[in-house]
């Protein structure tokens, strides 16, 4: 289908427009709105975050490819839920209390909602009680914490700490991220899974939800 | 004691000063700034090379410069001689004196951009270290000359936002400073920003407590060799482990 190949193209290229065109022509054509985004989206950042994995592609590069892919959402969404496609998964992505980065947090964001979720993001310097009250206002079934200073990690345990003293921890599965972030930390305080690149963090996601 | 220093640069008169008031004959070596823009584990191996020049039964211990700084000194293992490190986050928490105060500001002060005198002048004109940081510094002339107006633009806006969401620069005095510059270039940096500006006292007695040898538990942790450094993840921040 040649419209998809140009969409595909498009994200990988960090074309916006021409995703935009693609995407248009694709629907016009009668591609599925889920089509576009599993047979296409999906795989073309899937190759994003490949090409960031082998350090083809830095920063600069995931984003145009992402603001590629959320310029192709935007027409499709709207169409996916008029159809009643049900998201892969909602999930609620903040980066924790005191921390202000988020650049990594946004990719990530990107790369779960080109992957099929419906997404919250609270944007940066969330504390405990937002995490809740937007898991619970929005039905999430999957909360993602990102951090990257070892002084604001610790953030990630209160936050899960909260969710446990509300009742809620059962409710959700939590995932964690961020350069200073390990596997180790993770189990210590209680992550139901950790991932260390924006790629992964979708696939881990899709295990979690699944499961 | 003859002691062996391996500092960051970023840390230079401060290391300096401490040094040339030790009761110890301590040699100094600078490591470059932003290692730990390369991440934790490559920073750790940068490290640990430096750990590994060191001769065999020259020193009775290596001291580091350094907090745990992103991981970058998680990993470090004590070869023959044992190392040193103050439990600290970074070089930020040893300029303001303690841990404690460190957290208390920091939670105090979210969205606070620190600089010292080694954060004004080390490092210029640096050498992009890594990838990670690529674009973060460019101008918008630049990225419009990579990536068109179009994305070049976008670009800018999105990896500088993130100074709209930092509200402070905080200054660490630590009486070292030999004439105004430094507090006049932090001010005008915070002015350029829009944000607010702030000159807090900093406290050099936890530097000079490591380069002196009294290296309480509370506030350093000693590898013996053989032993690695390891985030502790908790209030000690760093433990040992074999």
């Amino acid at each position: 289908m040649p419209d998809l190949e140009k969409l595909h193209e498009a994200v990988i290229e960090g074309d916006w427009k021409a995703a935009v065109a693609a995407t248009h022509a694709a629907i016009a054509e009668g591609v599925p709105p889920l089509t576009i985004v599993t047979g296409c989206l999906v795989p073309a950042m899937d190759e994003v975050g490949r090409r960031f994995e082998c350090e083809e592609y830095f920063v600069p590069e995931m984003l145009l490819s992402a603001r590629a892919m959320k310029a192709s959402m935007a027409i499709v969404r709207p169409l996916l839920a008029a159809s009643g496609a049900e998201p892969v998964g909602r999930v609620v992505i903040g980066t924790v209390k005191g921390d202000l980065h988020d650049i990594g947090k946004n990719l990530v964001a990107s790369m779960l909602e080109g992957g099929g979720f419906e997404v919250i993001d609270l944007g940066a310097d969330v504390a405990p009680e937002r995490f809740i009250e937007a898991a619970t206002a929005r039905h999430a079934n999957l909360v993602a914490l990102s951090a990257l200073l070892t002084v604001t990690m610790p953030s990630m345990k209160t936050t899960i700490d909260a969710f446990q003293a509300a009742g809620l921890r059962e409710k959700v599965k939590i995932m964690v991220g961020g350069a200073p972030v390990t596997q180790q930390y993770a189990d210590a305080i209680g992550a139901d899974g950790y991932s260390d690149s924006a790629g992964s963090a979708v696939a881990l996601a899709r295990k979690l939800v699944a499961a | 004691m003859r002691l062996k220093l391996i500092s960051c640069e970023v840390l230079f008169r401060e290391m300096c000063h401490a040094c040339a008031h030790s009761p110890h004959q301590v040699d100094l070596e600078f490591l470059p700034k932003g290692l730990h823009d390369l991440g934790g584990k490559p920073m750790a191996a940068k490290i640990q090379e430096a750990v590994d020049r060191t001769p065999e039964g020259a020193y009775e211990a290596i001291l580091l410069g350094y907090g745990l700084c992103g991981n970058g000194l998680d990993g470090l293992q004590a070869r023959h001689t044992p190392l040193v490190l103050p439990r600290a986050h970074d070089c930020i928490a040893l300029l303001m004196g303690s841990h404690e105060r460190y957290q208390a500001y920091f939670e105090s002060n979210p969205g606070t951009y620190y600089r010292s005198t080694g954060w004004l002048e080390r490092g210029k004109g640096l050498q992009q270290l890594t990838h990670n940081t690529m674009g973060f510094d460019e101008s918008l002339e630049a990225m419009i000359g990579k990536y068109g107006e179009d994305n070049g633009r976008y670009l800018f806006e999105e990896m500088t936002r993130y100074r709209a969401q930092y509200r402070k620069l905080t200054f660490i005095e630590t009486g070292l400073e030999a004439d105004g510059k430094f507090v006049a270039e932090a001010a005008g940096e915070a002015e350029e920003r829009g944000w607010s500006f702030e000159r807090l006292p900093g406290d050099l007695a936890w530097l000079g407590r490591l380069v002196d040898g009294q290296w309480t538990d509370a506030e350093f942790v000693v590898a013996a060799p053989g032993q690695r450094i390891a985030a502790s993840y908790d209030a000690r921040v760093v433990k040992v482990r074999t």
